[in-house]
């Protein structure tokens, strides 16, 4: 198969177990997002599949069993947009997505084709005016989408995303998701993390409900999103609607 | 200077044609350090001057060029390792002197002196260099909390390691005999004027050896620079790279420190001179901090020797330069960012 299949994948901080028994798979093309309140271990999750914290458990990417690549190997087949991004520096953004390049270039430095390749994807993202800004200077919305370019370019197979709609107005998460809407359609398999299950209804294609302690559900979106799997992981009420076959979740607090 | 001015300068240098400023800078300046000073030697005339056994031949060949060398030396090991160290750390407040290269190398030099005497010379340059390492390794080792390194602990690590040689060094300079004491304190101020060709050929190796190396991994300085968990996710072995990095910068500032004693603020003002010139374009800041380094250090030596009626210790003029400087680029590039 080609996307992630991941395998029986525990992790634990020590004593507490944070999930176990996980498995899923997202083929190429598909969203899988990754639904739980705070501290449910969404991030832990993203970090595991990314490498960044060793579960036990077996994950595949392709047909690659992922603790079997090397670190550039593996910068090849996975991209990461992680949560929050502090700057060090003023780079502008055209170098900053050139990063991206790193896995590719090894000790080399960025080529023209890589520079096009750069403007390529900025200029999909809407960013082609950004090019030349220092990075130091982009709003919330716009840093999000560099990052987003920083992990194209380096054309991966799945492209991990820590809450890639966290601290942005509806507008600017609307833009984010579309752009993963367009980004899974080229063929990658995307897995994001998110709080708000309607966005996630109507944008991917699979879903994973996790709780403190395990998870709750995985699956199509009808199937996971339901009221009583919504009360048991946020402890909150809701009532579920359905429109044009979309599910939308509205919390019953009048 | 209006950030328009700014902004425009650099669109110059961004074209190609005046990357070449980055060569010529410190050639121009080598020669004019060259023909400078107090027996003053026309440009036009150096070039013969090498064949002729003259009285310039000897001023240039045997006094200034070595010297010449030594500063550009040591001007671009410090311009590069101070950018290479601030990129990687992610923070521009970093030098390889905060790292305690600077107290590993005096305290080792006293050392030396301390129990050798001045008669053995030829091992304060060995010595010095190998504290200089010694300072380091404990400095990275120190960095590590539970098998994690964190860049903010190194800063404190190098610190603590500062402030230990400084007071092994202070006990040196109180236990042995006043000459030996003496000696010391002059090879502690940084100076060039003591520079012969030996010190060139012992210095230089090593100096290529840590440039070239971190030439290398520049792009990789750079993808290090993004944070640790971006850079492994863009396929870099975090933990080992910046190891090496560090390494190389310090071989490099080690094997310079060791010959001219410790030469204050290069290190730290090189990399934001650079900055304030070309941005902080990663394919263009290291090469270009080697040039900016070392047309500095030129430029300083040649004040220190033509100034005043006696040599000035160049440390001295580095520092009185640079100290200011460092305030105006500080708050300039805190502009630019707000």
């Amino acid at each position: 198969m080609s996307g992630v299949k991941v395998r029986n994948l525990r992790f634990s901080y020590g004593e507490r177990v944070v999930f176990e028994n996980l498995s899923f798979e997202v083929e190429e093309g598909e969203i899988l997002t990754v639904l739980g309140p705070n501290g449910s271990g969404k991030t832990t999750l993203i970090k595991c599949l990314n490498r960044l914290l060793r579960p036990t458990g077996t994950v595949f990417i392709d047909s690659f069993e992922v603790t079997r690549l090397n670190e550039k190997e593996f910068a090849k087949l996975v991209g990461y947009v992680p949560q929050a991004h502090s700057p060090a520096f003023p780079y502008r953004v055209v170098d900053v997505v050139l990063s991206g390049r790193t896995p590719h270039l090894g000790f080399s430095m960025p080529t023209k084709d890589d520079y096009e390749l750069a403007y390529e994807v900025l200029d999909k993202l809407g960013l082609s005016n950004l090019a030349n800004k220092p990075y130091t200077q982009l709003s919330g919305g716009e840093l999000r989408l560099v990052l987003i370019a920083r992990a194209l370019i380096q054309q991966p197979r799945i492209l991990l995303l820590d809450e890639p709609t966290s601290h942005l107005d509806l507008k600017n998460k609307i833009v984010v998701l579309k752009v993963l809407k367009e980004i899974a359609k080229d063929g990658i398999a995307v897995v994001m993390s998110e709080h708000d299950p309607n966005l996630a209804s109507i944008f991917s294609d699979k879903v994973l409900l996790m709780c403190k302690g395990g998870i709750v559900g995985y699956g199509d979106v009808r199937d996971v999103l339901t009221a009583e799997n919504l009360k048991r992981v946020y402890g909150v009420d809701v009532k579920i609607f359905e429109n044009n076959g979309r599910r939308y979740v509205f919390p019953d607090i009048l | 200077m209006s950030v328009e001015f700014i902004h425009v300068f650099r669109k110059i240098l961004d074209s190609q044609k005046y990357r070449f400023g980055f060569i010529l800078l410190p050639l121009l300046m080598f020669l004019v350090y060259l023909s400078l000073g107090k027996y003053a030697i026309s440009p036009s005339e150096i070039p013969s001057i090498f064949l002729e056994d003259t009285i310039e031949h000897t001023i240039i060949f045997n006094v200034r060029l070595p010297r010449a060398i030594e500063a550009m030396l040591f001007g671009a090991c410090m311009g590069i390792s101070g950018a290479a160290l601030q990129t990687v750390l992610r923070n521009p407040l970093v030098s390889p002197y905060i790292l305690g290269i600077s107290s590993g190398a005096a305290f080792g030099a006293a050392l030396s002196i301390a129990l050798l005497g001045a008669g053995y010379i030829f091992l304060i340059q060995p010595s010095a260099i190998l504290f200089a390492l010694i300072a380091i390794a404990i400095t990275m080792s120190l960095s590590k909390f539970r098998g994690q390194f964190l860049p903010t602990s190194l800063v404190l690590a190098g610190i603590v390691v500062s402030a230990l040689f400084s007071g092994l060094l202070s006990l040196i300079q109180i236990l042995v005999e006043p000459e030996k004491t003496q000696t010391i304190v002059a090879w502690i101020i940084g100076r060039l004027y003591t520079v012969t060709w030996r010190d060139v050929t012992t210095s230089a190796p090593l100096a290529i050896v840590g440039i070239l190396g971190l030439l290398i991994f520049r792009w990789r300085i750079f993808a290090l620079s993004m944070g640790d968990e971006e850079a492994k996710s863009l396929g870099i072995n975090v933990g080992r790279e910046r190891m090496l990095i560090i390494l190389f910068a310090s071989i490099a500032t080690a094997s310079v420190v060791s010959v001219t004693g410790i030469i204050g603020w290069v290190c730290l003002i090189s990399p934001h001179i650079t900055r304030f010139l070309v941005g902080s374009d990663p394919k263009v800041l290291l090469p270009a901090s080697i040039s900016v380094g070392a047309s500095f250090m030129l430029a300083a030596d040649l004040l220190s020797r033509t100034v005043w009626t006696f040599e000035i210790p160049v440390g001295i003029i580095t520092t009185l330069i640079g100290a200011p400087m460092f305030l105006y680029l500080m708050r300039r590039a805190a502009h630019e960012w707000g």
